[in-house]
């Protein structure tokens, strides 16, 4: 979850709460123009922190990272709807078409920063299930492309990932190219950045909630 | 007399908090109208009824983006899929959504209810295969026949989001992918 979204939704709720208190229970002199601002601004509020409090509920967190399942479904509620404009600002595809998962922080909480370096290995066999293509694609700070000079924005299927010995990939996600190639790595800005795993046409055991997304994984210590 | 001031802010707050909730998703999506229909992406607006493919140089080179172009519809970091974007109003007729032969390529056709942002309808590979086809848009209330060999998609509004994505296999493949994407083509029913 975006850190600062939680902070600002628990600060509007907190304000709104305490509005409401100081209503009913201090004497304080009123007239129907204050009534009517107040509470609309105080319903807007309550509003933006129900979406809130209810995508924090509805959304899937699994090693650091965060889905929602049943985006765009158009049997979703109004409450969902309100939930899923607020996780997923756009309007992305339904589950059977993609799934989306993001990461800002690694499999322990902590965020992620070019400061860095990350391992994401994805076991024998591990790779996510699908009918069309999958991607991890980079996302700076404020979710935009990272300049670098392979010009590599994501690694997929499609961009020449190189398996280990024992058949799994490892993506190396870091700001400085690895020692061993750069086959396998995803250039990170040198701040804090956001992962997207796109999988187009997601396998059943995506869509059933059985795939697991491996951690990304903090290796060694800070970048020299 | 305080219960009365209670009241007229209770009332305006629950009558708010359920407004704010029930076209939250609404206001999401006038953004994106407004980002196709009145700004464009740098080759000014998108008409109405009309299709607009992200152009093959943004997608090759995404860190500049041409002037005037809004960044809504390139929100987010997507470097699998050409975007062609268009914002439809079915108020004067059907359109018919003409889709090139994709010959076994990945791409889909979202079709989203811009008052509820859910997606009520595909075209595309998964749905529909990756071959040539005809699809007829109507709207609600539309009475008529739907012409032999062509898809019907219903929708639930006069507006729709239409939202077509092709992949792009690699570099080399952009120029063969863009010119696919360009011929998702939009008409009036004839």
């Amino acid at each position: 979850m975006r850190r600062t979204y939680g902070y600002f939704a628990a600060l509007v709720g907190t304000v709104c709460v305490a509005f409401i208190l100081a209503m009913l229970f201090l004497p304080l002199t009123r007239t129907v123009r204050s009534d009517v601002l107040q509470g609309f601004l105080i319903g807007f509020g309550l509003a933006f922190v129900t979406a809130q409090a209810y995508a924090r509920i509805k959304a899937v967190r699994v090693n650091g990272w965060i889905t929602m399942p049943g985006l765009g479904d158009p049997g979703n509620g109004v409450l969902m709807r309100a939930a899923c404009a607020q996780l997923f600002p756009g309007p992305v595809n339904t589950p059977e078409e993609a799934v989306y998962w993001w990461a800002n922080t690694d499999a322990t909480g902590r965020e992620l920063t070019g400061r860095n370096r990350y391992v994401l290995r994805f076991p024998p066999g591990g790779l996510p299930p699908n009918n069309a293509f999958w991607s991890l694609t980079m996302g700076d700070a404020r979710n935009r492309f990272v300049p670098n000079p392979l010009r590599r924005y994501s690694v997929s299927d499609r961009s020449g990932l190189v398996p280990g010995p024992d058949g799994s990939v490892e993506v190396f996600i870091r700001a400085t190219p690895p020692e061993g190639g750069t086959s396998n790595w995803l250039p990170a800005p040198s701040g804090k950045f956001i992962l997207w795993l796109r999988v187009y046409e997601p396998g059943p055991e995506i869509l059933s909630g059985h795939y697991v997304v491996p951690p990304v994984a903090r290796a060694g210590g800070p970048t020299p | 007399m305080r219960l009365e001031h209670l009241l007229i802010f209770g009332l305006v707050m629950v009558a708010t908090w359920c407004a704010a909730t029930y076209f939250w998703p609404r206001m999401l999506l006038s953004v994106f109208k407004r980002a196709i229909v009145v700004k464009g992406f740098g080759d000014g607006p998108v008409p109405v009824n009309t299709l607009y493919t992200q152009s093959a140089a943004l997608f090759a080179d995404p860190l500049n983006l041409p002037a005037g172009t809004s960044k809504v519809a390139s929100a987010g970091v997507n470097r699998d899929t050409l975007l062609t974007l268009g914002w439809l109003d079915l108020s004067k007729g059907p359109l018919v959504l003409h889709v090139p032969d994709m010959a076994g390529r990945y791409y889909s056709v979202q079709f989203t209810n811009p008052s509820t942002n859910t997606n009520f309808a595909y075209v595309g590979k998964r749905t529909t295969g990756a071959g040539p086809g005809d699809f007829l848009i109507t709207g609600p209330g539309w009475t008529g026949d739907v012409p032999d060999g062509v898809g019907h998609i219903a929708s639930p509004r006069r507006s729709v989001l239409l939202i077509g994505r092709v992949l792009v296999y690699d570099d080399a493949d952009l120029a063969a992918a863009h010119r696919l994407s360009t011929q998702l083509r939009l008409a009036p029913l004839r």
